[in-house]
């Protein structure tokens, strides 16, 4: 009897440890991804002076799109935006860096340059790693909101005040983006 | 990429000769294999006739059966040899020219053990491996190289009277590719059907197979890619860098398009693709005309396939930094 006692007393104790470190192994998750896609975009900015150079010369007429993404990256770079802010001023980056490839079409000089194919291959990587990043923290967030809203973890959830975290909405110009490789097939 | 007109063509103006010449020496094989085939039937039936009369046991007649049968396939594998190995120079060297002129055909090659097992597809210890009829060369941007495979391993056990009885399982029987990728590799990703590896999970558990865990698991978002595979990768962002939703759709239709059991893994700079068969390809069908154009028309699908790959997965684009 003193047995059975013990027992369940351990099942008592055990559950809620148990189902705590889940939930806690799921928050960092989240953060883990989160902090990939960050080192990603610094990479991606890094790449960006450089491609404002490449490109100068040669695109006299896209003046105001390379002021342009020079603004937003500081804007971004300046570690002083909500995180909300920050994703909308990556959604316009996204879009400014497509203008420019897309206008890149125009210039056959420019889409011959050796420096510039090698750029324009980095960026292409750096697009498709942010993406899966992305993707990434799309599932691990709503592994993360399954844990919290879900029976029995949710009553846990609410003692340990978490909340339901936001996944990335992957704007339109993103997913036109993966098909950007047709574009350069051409 | 040709086509079956293409091949028809083909097949018409330049393979049609050799295969009349192979065709004549199939039938001479034929015909001396049922020189020693019917009156080997006519003795085992005078054998059976005389341990019937004589009211022997019948299990007596077995053994001029099973000395026939050692006889028949003496023949068999000398008279076919020279001539498989004839076949294969002629008929499959001239379709994988003529698939792509690039292409280099050798019939004894094949991928090494070493190179199979980079691909960390397979984890199981291998006791018996055998390949044949190796092609490799460049399809565009991509260097692919590819070849058949016959993986297996062996388990022994004793039987009723305390015999050694070894027995042989299949790992792997099929094609098996090597083709350079087109993005940088960071880590490992495997790609496995779905099915098999959940019963390569509870089993591997169970004996005591050599078969190392794997990564994580890794679920992704196409949902008709998730049911018919099992990603098993050691970085979440990079198995999702390298399947991208593109990809996860292209393998998928590949994989509707050959119909079979497909694995793959990237790893270094390479994509290793096997695919499962059960039957011997590339082989001669000894019993068959060779002059019907479907069995050639077979020869192309199976050495196409590598083709397909390449296309099918996109490899020649080569957009993301890696040329």
């Amino acid at each position: 009897m003193l047995i059975v006692i013990i027992v369940v007393l351990v099942i008592i104790v055990l559950i809620p440890i148990l189902m705590y470190n889940s939930l806690v192994g799921k928050k960092n998750q989240v953060e883990n991804v989160f902090a990939t896609i960050d080192a990603l975009l610094k990479k991606r900015y890094d790449l960006i002076p450089n491609l404002v150079e490449t490109v100068k010369t040669y695109m006299k007429h896209e003046k105001s799109l390379l002021t342009d993404i020079t603004e937003l990256r500081a804007k971004a770079t300046s570690g002083q935006l909500s995180d909300n802010d920050r994703i909308a001023v990556e959604n316009k980056m996204t879009k400014a860096l497509g203008g420019i490839m897309v206008a890149v079409e125009n210039y056959p000089d420019l889409k011959a340059n050796q420096n510039f194919l090698q750029l324009q291959g980095s960026m292409n990587e750096i697009e498709e790693q942010i993406s899966a990043a992305r993707r990434a923290y799309n599932a691990t967030v709503t592994i993360y909101n399954n844990a919290i809203e879900m029976f029995p973890t949710n009553i846990m959830a609410s003692m340990m005040n978490y909340k339901r975290k936001n996944v990335f909405e992957i704007p339109e110009e993103e997913r036109k983006n993966v098909d950007v490789g047709k574009m350069f097939k051409s | 990429m040709k086509t079956l007109n293409d091949l028809r063509e083909f097949y018409l103006k330049t393979l049609r000769p050799d295969l009349q010449i192979l065709e004549g020496r199939r039938r001479e094989i034929i015909k001396k294999l049922a020189f020693i085939g019917v009156p080997s039937l006519v003795i085992l039936a005078l054998s059976l006739a005389y341990v019937l009369i004589n009211e022997l046991k019948v299990w007596y007649v077995l053994v001029p059966f099973f000395f026939l049968l050692f006889i028949f396939f003496i023949a068999y594998y000398f008279l076919t040899r020279k001539f498989i190995v004839d076949f294969k120079g002629i008929v499959i060297q001239r379709i994988v020219g003529f698939i792509d002129e690039k292409l280099r055909y050798r019939q004894d090659g094949y991928i090494t053990v070493p190179e199979f097992k980079e691909s960390k597809i397979f984890k199981h210890r291998i006791d018996r491996y055998k390949g044949d009829d190796l092609v490799w060369g460049k399809l565009g941007a991509t260097v692919i190289k590819f070849s058949e495979v016959h993986a297996e391993y062996k388990t022994e056990s004793r039987d009723s009277k305390g015999n050694k009885q070894t027995h042989w399982h299949t790992i792997f029987k099929g094609l098996f590719y090597m083709a350079d990728f087109n993005k940088h590799i960071i880590g490992e990703t495997v790609v496995l059907p779905d099915t098999a590896e959940r019963l390569f999970g509870r089993l591997g558990k169970k004996l005591q197979s050599l078969n190392k865990p794997r990564g994580h698991l890794i679920h992704l978002e196409d949902p008709e890619f998730e049911k018919n595979f099992a990603v098993y990768g050691d970085d979440q962002v990079q198995a999702r860098y390298i399947l991208s939703t593109s990809l996860m759709k292209r393998i998928m239709d590949f994989k509707k398009k050959t119909d079979k059991d497909i694995y793959l893994s990237f790893r270094g700079t390479k994509v290793y693709i096997a695919i499962r068969f059960t039957k011997d390809l590339f082989e001669p069908k000894i019993f068959r005309t060779l002059l019907d154009f479907k069995v050639i028309q077979e020869y192309f699908e199976d050495l196409t396939l590598a083709y397909a790959i390449v296309e099918d997965l996109n490899l020649n684009t080569r957009i993301w930094g890696k040329r």
